[in-house]
């Protein structure tokens, strides 16, 4: 080529440029993250200087009930809703894929929830399943069947934390699903077709293996996302009754801002932080491997 | 393909279903907002009504907060999209360009910080930004909205980049061009696709945005997503027809929006999410 000398050489101004982004990551959330962890050995609220005491906030969470309550409560929420996700999205991406009538419109159509606020979707659903006006109640009573007391019964409150979830992220992951599956050449299903293959055997045999990256993205960005979630809970329920519906992140703001406990929150988040983490595992490593065969 | 009629009856019913999965609960709200209010609790939901502003003119008068702070939501949206594109374009060009150990480290850094949770880095924050006095500014939302998209907006960027050919920047250097001028005249243009699709995902996600908005301000800098939850958490019941109108303000314009952006949502899905 004709650049000069080596052409991954760093001009200053290359350097220049990727300070921003770094900038704002280590600023905002890297240097934060690191005292959190700092926070989470000290007993301390705000406005009161922090007194060193070790680990021993983590054995009061770690001993906490509500702790425990809120760790069941997201792994059952994030279990239910990424994998009735992937299981609509996989069925959407198929269905759209095979070819449907007013493609277009039907993609806007599926897209829409993406752009609303959880607090605007959080309306909707309140309004379909309040217990006294909503349709979805009414309906349940003409028909004889018990309605939905979200407000009251705690896993009801979670139920419809999930359908509220499934319904915003929907379209994140029937639209990487269904990328993937459009990049699948014609040419394969054909083979199999021509050999006598089944819908069903195409499906196990070229179908999912060949979307399987995109099902690992899908359902760890997912895994990832929702385990921070706190809004669909906090507006829904705002963890209660009885702070029987909290997530982890309701659990961490509710030690952190209304019981002022700053070292519980924090080894909370330092928790939590370990958690995604660890639930990131899979995709940092090929991210890892990736980026330094590109070096 | 020819298809026996079974089937397609069950293909158009799956199809009117997820139809109406998406669209239903937003139709719903957008329509009660333009009902009377004894027509918004009538069961079955009519869908023969005759419209009223009654309800806009409710929330006029009696949430007037309710527009300022769709002010602000937009100043802070705007601000945030400003700054990550901006951010975003330079670091996807040095990226998509440059390879080396460090740059490789910090790539992987940056996505990596990525993955904490939001809320955690609120704990330090919270104090350091009032000692700053920048809670409850526009500032502040900007920096953070900014901050948790600079990671997925560099890969899309460094997708669409990858895809110029370096022949067009090398030529530009061996014109005698410098860094900064490849990249304001080679590569923003013609990776501009990639902004916008950079810039639809900031943009929605500031508009939205509950948790940061909740807790660093309270008035001066309140959005509108605050004050729709407000609503929904009034004592004295809850006005239904006022909030329809107020969720439906918030809503349409970023609706038609990604409705708009759709295709640049996809082409940033795609390059970001499968390849970053």
């Amino acid at each position: 080529m004709n650049a000069p000398g080596n052409p991954n050489r760093l001009h200053p101004m290359h350097l220049a440029m990727i300070v921003p982004v770094q900038a704002l990551l280590i600023a905002t959330i890297f240097l934060p993250s690191i005292y959190v962890f700092w926070l989470s050995l000290n007993e301390s609220s705000f406005g009161v200087a922090p007194k060193f005491v070790g680990l021993r906030n983590y054995v009061e969470v770690l001993s906490d009930p509500y702790f425990w309550r809120a760790f069941v409560n997201t792994a059952i929420v994030i279990n239910i809703v990424v994998y009735v996700e992937l299981a609509l999205g996989m069925a959407m991406a198929l269905l759209f894929a095979t070819g449907i009538p007013f493609r277009k419109t039907m993609i806007s159509i599926v897209l829409a929830p993406y752009a609303i606020s959880e607090v605007a979707a959080v309306v909707m659903w309140r309004f379909m399943l309040d217990p006294s006006i909503g349709m979805v109640s009414q309906t349940l009573t003409a028909l004889g069947l018990p309605t939905i007391e979200w407000s009251v019964v705690p896993a009801h409150g979670l139920a419809v934390v999930c359908a509220l979830s499934v319904w915003l992220h929907l379209p994140f992951t029937f639209l990487i699903l269904y990328a993937a599956r459009l990049a699948i050449p014609a040419d394969l299903y054909e083979a199999a077709r021509i050999d006598g293959a089944s819908p069903w055997k195409q499906f196990v045999h070229i179908t999912v293996p060949v979307l399987m990256p995109a099902i690992l993205v899908a359902v760890l960005f997912r895994y990832i996302f929702a385990f921070r979630m706190f809004s669909e809970v906090w507006l829904v329920t705002g963890g209660g009754p009885a702070r029987s519906t909290e997530v982890l992140a309701v659990y961490l703001y509710q030690e952190a801002f209304r019981y002022n406990e700053f070292g519980i929150a924090s080894a909370t988040g330092w928790l939590m932080v370990a958690g995604s983490i660890l639930l990131a595992i899979p995709y940092l490593r090929s991210l890892y491997k990736r980026t330094l065969t590109d070096a | 393909m020819r298809r026996p009629l079974y089937i397609k009856a069950l293909r158009g019913l799956a199809l009117l279903a997820i139809a109406f999965w998406s669209a239903f609960p937003i139709a719903l709200v957008v329509l009660s907002s333009f009902k009377p209010a004894r027509d918004i609790f009538v069961f079955p939901p009519t869908w023969a009504f005759t419209p009223t502003f009654a309800n806009y003119a409710g929330l006029w008068l009696r949430w007037p907060d309710f527009f300022r702070t769709l002010g602000n939501s937009l100043i802070v949206t705007l601000g945030a999209t400003a700054l990550a594109v901006i951010v975003s374009a330079m670091a996807g060009y040095v990226y998509s360009r440059k390879r080396n150990p460090y740059l490789a480290g910090s790539a992987f850094f940056m996505i990596f910080v990525r993955l904490f949770p939001p809320i955690v880095v609120t704990l330090p924050l919270f104090p350091l930004v009032n000692a700053l006095r920048l809670n409850d500014t526009h500032l502040i939302l900007v920096i953070l909205y900014a901050t948790f998209f600079v990671s997925m907006g560099t890969m899309i960027l460094k997708a669409f980049v990858d895809q110029i050919p370096r022949e067009l920047d090398e030529a530009a250097m061996v014109d005698g061009a410098g860094v900064w001028s490849v990249f304001w005249r080679v590569i923003l243009p013609l990776s501009a696709q990639g902004m916008i699709a950079v810039g639809v995902f900031v943009f929605v996600y500031a508009w939205n945005e509950f948790l940061f908005a909740f807790i660093f301000t309270t008035s001066a800098a309140k959005t509108a997503p605050l004050v729709l939850s407000e609503m929904t958490g009034a004592v004295d019941g809850v006005e239904w027809g006022v909030l329809f109108a107020a969720t439906t303000v918030q809503l349409v314009p970023v609706l038609i929006f990604v409705l708009l952006a759709q295709k640049y949502l996809i082409a940033g899905l795609t390059a970001g999410a499968t390849k970053g």
